[in-house]
């Protein structure tokens, strides 16, 4: 009757370590002293006393960015698999859920890799750990849809989603974005309803991340499809049903012909009237992708004020990420010696 | 007395350090570690202080130790702890240092990288041995098969290879004559069906692949390629090195046939998706037999490289693990140094360090030695200065504890760390904590046992201190020892007035009841089970000479006996306790000089406890002395009185029965007395002091205090006056620093002047973000005063109430330890009595076994925690409430062992 009753039993332990672990999140003052190192070696110096310890004490200098990438997304990726380890169901199929995303985006990944003949070998360093499965090696064998679908993706969770995707047509730059978006619509659509299904907190929470997540790619998928070859009638079937876009805000977005038009749509929605108002390409201004970052990392935040439900293990990854993004943002402007932009990292806290 | 009672006098002090002596003298002060620095640039980034680049060189050294370290406990080599503490190596030796362990990383990554090329060379013939040795059998399986048709080959295949070979039959002929075969595709079954006039050929590859990833690998290929492909498989026994990691892993040979170019490539991509492994493998069994005599000359040749290659890296390790632990020590005192180095302040000359610390004001000449040493071993001219200065800021609480006083100090910091210079409760603690603990853990047997096993641990002390046991659970009780020591020593006591051991009793002097032969004829004693002692015949009149008497065990009211006496007992105890906590209050308000807490404070609550609970304790002796057996029908009720007492009903119930006892008239008034004057400390607590603080502040003392401080203000722009000059002076003559730096040695003697003299002797940088941090003067709030001594009086109060309620716990828990342990004898033990003979004997080993394990894990262990944790509770809630605050913070110096002790923890 009241799962907030009895959430503690089976999640409280993880729920309090994802609490602890967020309060190691770095804050405004450690972007400032970020910003301001000069070397590389002054940013690990800087990490060192932030909760990331002594995580990079091991590598030999000189320091690489992309050195620092790994070991920030690894840290990120042992917290995930210990939460993962330890919890119990639903939240390990919510856990799972969350590694869809990123098994989408190794696989569209690794084909496009494959696609423009790079080694294997190279693609799989640059996947994404957590969205790591079995047969993901062997994915350049495919070279259409329903073979990928046949012989890689049947015994991943990813199956039921790739259903609509299944074209005898080759691979190439345009099917792959398009099998892309769809994987992602039926992966939305199928967490929203998850999410939903669970009831309380975590279905308050969660639709409200998800659907704004489901908004955002409806129009950056929008936005990027002027000037292509997508028909209007395709780009519509990319759109993820579960945002508060749909149905008339899609509909309308379906037939969009220029950025202007998108800005109409997004009018009619308050809180996304607000990201494309402030929004803007000129230098200083924040560009629409920061804006819907920043959108997403106050929602996230907001997230940790619910007790009693899985999204704040949702939230902790992305704000987490939000953060690797920040950090290795700072990096390559320290290490290319390019300041000027330096300062326009996402703060989370 | 004074130095066990509160913690040290400590001092703020200003080092002046010349740049080239700052490393050594930091160095010896580590040494010495009496000195606690603070941190004079806070809002200086970590990679912006002055010797962030020697931090880095001391990381990345530590870092090649750390990698030498770890390559050294791969091998299994014992490091050499020698438990010699070298000094820090000076600044320019860092040099050596870095190249040796440059060196030496190098040389073992250079071998580590031979190695693990000779490995994975090792690894890769292994495989092919065994690919060799498997494939073997797998084609001998088709050897024997092949006098058979045709056919029924087919049908002895798995479904799939059946499928495939039927299909490769009907639909690609072509492919079965397929010239552009390399040399692992080998045309398998052409040769050997060449009766069939078929040639059907059928490439093969052959690999190793993990064990855990054959499933997926199995189903991948059937799907991938349509069930095309038939698959063998077999498992490698042994496990194999992983030459990257070093793991032992296991995996397995299998061999793939397939047929057609096109299936060949899907087949190698499936492969190298999954990290398989493929070799070459000849087709023919005379080829495959030379192939495995090459492979196992070639991996014995380089077996021996191997060995090679293994020793000269055991001979590198063995010579590095000698000294790893020593460099360790070295390079993390030099990181601690320039740490320490990076929280000084540099002076305008940049020819001088400026560092501030707390230090003890007693071994002020200790560190100003030290500094002297440090100067000297730099070879600098100029002596480093060592300057006391006044501070509003409150020092850290340091007190000096020896291992014996460590423990309780321990239990009290765990409280809270003591304000300076407070009444320090550990050397007390020492005494009443064992002997609380004691009153409810009263047993000599159970004590004995606690008694040896701490006085081995405290015999052993050095040989368990040197052995460094990680084990948290020893730890604890290895740090308690002389806790645990008197705890034990105590019980024997305790369990001895109790008499109690092991829930029996001694009877040492004889019990001083008797069987008269009158009523108690042989006769009696055999009818009756239970028989009835009058005290007034059958008490010989004087008590048993020490403890309770033996004839209690006894007793079928035994336990309402002990009762009645445990509780007044631990009512006393309880009640001393706490006007013992409340008479050391006394010390710290005349101590910090507060007349005004002694009147507000000290007295009422004395007062009231006196007229609560003081009267009580007098009622209970006067109960004892007063009241013999043949009067104890007339004894009064302790409770029913105290409670009359507050009721003020002193209605006689039955004012006839000459045999009840009557509250005599004068007692009756002077117990009025008690309670009015009890209330009235209520207010008189409540009220007195803030309408009196108030009043001081409008009229009295404080505003004259604010006078006299405005009249000081006045003379301030003299001292600023004074600095200014001073600060000019250091930019033209460095000399100038003379004149306001005093030696420490005459500070020492009259201190007193200083702190008038100089109000200010600081230094242009620090002397901003000082003042700034020296509190100024705070308002006068009525209502914030008034509101925290409401709820401190009320506070006290009701605390005097529940607390000597709270105390009872030492008869309760006393109760329940002896109940138990009596429990134990009967239930347990006396089972081994009660048979005879061989077999009885036998019953009573074993039984007995049972009885001691349980004794010493649930008396003693268990039983012993939770009175420990009374205890612990008694002396935190009940005891030092009464007079401790402890908000003060911990003392924290700048030393060596500590810093090395914490990293060899990480």
């Amino acid at each position: 009757m009241f799962p907030e009753l009895s959430f503690n039993i089976d999640h409280g332990y993880l729920e309090g370590l994802v609490r602890g672990f967020k309060s190691g999140i770095l804050r405004q003052s450690d972007y400032l002293n970020l910003v301001q190192c000069e070397t590389l070696e002054d940013l690990k110096l800087h990490l060192q006393s932030t909760d990331y310890g002594n995580f990079l004490a091991n590598e030999p200098s000189p320091l690489s960015v992309s050195v620092i990438d790994d070991k920030l997304r690894e840290k990120l990726v042992i917290e995930f698999q210990h939460l993962r380890n330890h919890c119990l169901e639903p939240l390990a199929t919510f856990l799972d859920y969350m590694t869809y995303g990123y098994m989408i985006d190794n696989i569209i990944l690794l084909i496009t890799g494959t696609l423009h003949q790079r080694p294997i070998s190279e693609l799989i360093s640059k996947c994404h750990p957590l969205g790591s499965f079995e047969q993901m090696e062997a994915i350049h064998i495919a070279s259409t849809p329903a073979e990928l679908y046949n012989a890689v993706l049947v015994d991943t969770p990813l199956a039921p989603y790739f259903i609509d995707c299944i074209l005898e047509q080759d691979l190439d730059e345009m099917n792959i974005e398009i099998i892309r978006n769809t994987l992602y619509k039926a992966y939305l659509e199928d967490f929203f309803n998850f999410c939903k299904g669970m009831g309380g907190g975590t279905a308050e929470v969660m639709c409200e991340a998800l659907a704004f997540e489901a908004d955002r790619r409806a129009f950056i998928i929008t936005i990027n499809s002027f000037g292509t070859e997508l028909s209007k009638e395709d780009r519509e079937k990319l759109y993820p049903r579960c945002g508060k876009l749909y149905p008339d805000g899609l509909e309308m977005l379906s037939q969009c012909e220029d950025y202007d038009q998108v800005r109409t749509v997004a009018d009619y929605y308050a809180e996304y009237k607000e990201l494309f108002d402030d929004a803007g390409t000129n230098p200083g201004d924040k560009t629409l992708e920061d804006k819907f970052f920043e959108h997403e990392v106050k929602l996230m935040k907001n997230s940790f004020m619910h007790q009693f439900q899985f999204g704040v293990f949702y939230a902790y990854v992305k704000l987490k990420e939000q953060e690797i993004r920040n950090i290795i943002w700072i990096a390559e402007c320290v290490a290319q010696r390019h300041r000027a932009k330096i300062d326009s990292y996402i703060p989370v806290f | 007395m004074e130095g066990l009672l509160r913690s040290e006098e400590m001092t703020l002090c200003q080092m002046f350090l010349q740049s080239e002596a700052a490393y050594t003298c930091v160095s010896e002060l580590g040494e010495l570690g009496l000195v606690q620095f603070r941190d004079l640039n806070p809002d200086v980034n970590a990679f912006q202080r002055k010797f962030v680049n020697e931090i880095r060189r001391c990381e990345e050294m530590e870092r090649k130790l750390r990698f030498l370290e770890k390559e050294v406990k791969k091998d299994g080599i014992p490091m050499l702890d020698t438990g010699d503490n070298p000094d820090a190596p000076a600044p320019r030796e860092m040099v050596d240092l870095e190249s040796t362990y440059e060196k030496l990383e190098n040389e073992m990554k250079e071998v580590n990288a031979n190695a693990e090329a000779l490995k994975k060379n090792f690894l890769e013939l292994t495989e092919l041995k065994h690919i060799l040795r498997k494939t073997q059998t797998f084609f001998e399986e088709r050897h024997t098969d092949v006098p058979c048709s045709e056919h029924v080959q087919y049908n002895q295949l798995p479904y799939h290879g059946t499928e495939m070979l039927m299909h490769a039959e009907h639909h690609h002929p072509q492919a079965m004559h397929d010239p552009s075969m390399s040399d692992e595709t080998m045309g398998l079954l052409g040769e050997e069906l060449p009766r069939s006039g078929q040639p059907l050929r059928l490439g093969f590859v052959a690999g190793v692949i993990l064990r855990e990833r054959i499933p997926a690998f199995e189903r991948m290929l059937w799907r991938a390629c349509r069930g095309n492909v038939f698959l063998r498989q077999a498992e490698i026994e042994s496990p194999l090195e992983d030459p990257v990691t070093g793991d032992q892993v296991y995996k397995s040979v299998f061999i793939i046939f397939f047929q057609g170019d096109q299936l060949k490539t899907r087949v190698k991509k499936i492969c190298e998706g999954f990290r398989a492994t493929l070799y070459p493998c000849p087709e023919t069994q005379a080829e495959r037999r030379e192939m495995a005599i090459g492979v196992m000359t070639r991996i014995e040749d380089l077996n021996t490289v191997l060995a090679q290659t293994q020793d000269h890296r055991h001979r590198v390790l063995v010579a590095a693990a000698k000294n790893v632990k020593v460099w360790f020590i070295k390079v993390r005192k030099i990181k601690a140094i320039y740490h320490t180095l990076n929280m000084f302040n540099l002076d305008v000359t940049q020819k001088c360090l400026i560092a501030e610390c707390w230090c003890p004001v007693a071994d002020l000449d200790r560190i100003q030695q030290a500094l002297r040493r440090g100067t000297e071993r730099s070879g600098s001219s100029v002596p480093s200065i060592l300057n006391r200065m006044s501070s509003k800021q409150i020092p850290p609480t340091y007190n000096r504890s020896s291992k014996f006083t460590q423990g309780f100090q321990n239990i009290v910091d765990a409280y809270g760390v003591a304000n300076y210079r407070e009444v320090n409760p550990a050397i007390f603690t020492t005494i009443s904590f064992p002997f609380l603990f004691a009153v409810m853990f009263a047993d000599m047997g159970h004590g004995m046992i606690m008694f040896f096993a701490a006085l081995y641990i405290v015999l052993k002390e050095k040989q368990f201190g040197a052995r460094r046991i990680e084990d948290e659970i020893f730890k604890t009780f290895f740090e308690g020892r002389y806790i645990i020591l008197l705890m034990g020593a105590f019980s024997i006591y305790t369990g001895f007035m109790y008499n109690d051991i092991f829930s029996k009793s001694l009877n040492i002097f004889g019990s001083q009841w008797f069987a008269p032969a009158e009523p108690f004829s042989l006769a009696t004693l055999s009818e009756f089970k239970k028989l009835q002692f009058n005290p007034n015949e059958t008490y010989t009149g004087s008590p048993y000479p020490i403890g309770l008497d033996p004839v209690w065990q006894m007793a079928q009211n035994k336990i309402a006996f002990t009762n009645s006496m445990k509780m007044k007992l631990s009512v006393i105890l309880g009640i001393s306790h706490m006007f013992f906590g409340i008479a050391l209050s006394l010390l710290n308000h005349r101590y910090f000089q507060k007349p005004l807490n002694i009147i507000c404070d000290f007295i009422p609550s004395l007062v009231f406890l006196f007229c609560m609970f003081g009267f009580l304790v007098l009622r209970i002796f006067h109960k004892w002395v007063a009241y013999d057996s043949s009067m104890s029908q007339k004894a009064p009720s302790l409770l029913i009185g105290a409670i009359n007492m507050f009721l003020f009903n002193y209605r006689d119930e039955h004012p006839d029965n000459p045999e009840v006892y009557h509250i005599p008239g004068s007692l009756q008034g002077f117990q009025c007395f008690l309670v009015v004057v009890a209330g009235l400390c209520v207010p008189w607590m409540m009220f007195f002091k803030p309408f009196y603080m108030r009043h001081q502040a409008r009229f009295g003392q404080l505003a004259a205090e604010r006078l006299r401080r405005a009249r000081r203000q006045l003379e301030q722009p003299n001292v600023f006056e004074n600095n200014r000059r001073f600060i000019r002076g250091a930019e033209e003559e460095e000399f100038k620093h003379q004149p306001l730096s005093v030696q420490s040695g005459d500070l020492l003697n009259h201190d007193h002047d200083f702190d008038n003299d100089q109000e200010v002797v600081h230094n242009n940088d620090t002397s901003g973000h000082l003042h700034q941090e020296e509190e100024q003067e705070e308002p006068f709030d009525f209502g914030e005063v008034f509101v925290h001594q409401a709820i401190h009086t009320i506070e006290f109060c009701l605390g005097c109430i529940s607390h000597t309620a709270s105390y009872l716990r030492l008869w309760a828990l006393s109760l329940a330890h002896a109940q138990l342990s009596e429990v134990l004898w009967s239930m347990v033990l006396r089972i081994g009595f009660s048979s005879s003979g061989v077999g009885g004997a036998f019953m009573l080993v074993i039984v007995f076994m049972f009885w001691a394990c349980l004794t010493v894990a649930v008396l003693v262990l268990m039983e012993g925690l939770s009175a420990f944790l009374h205890a612990l509770r008694l002396h935190w809630v009940e005891f030092q409430s009464k007079f401790y605050s402890g908000t003060g913070y911990k003392f924290q110096p700048f030393c060596f062992d500590q810093i090395l002790d914490h990293s060899a923890d990480d």
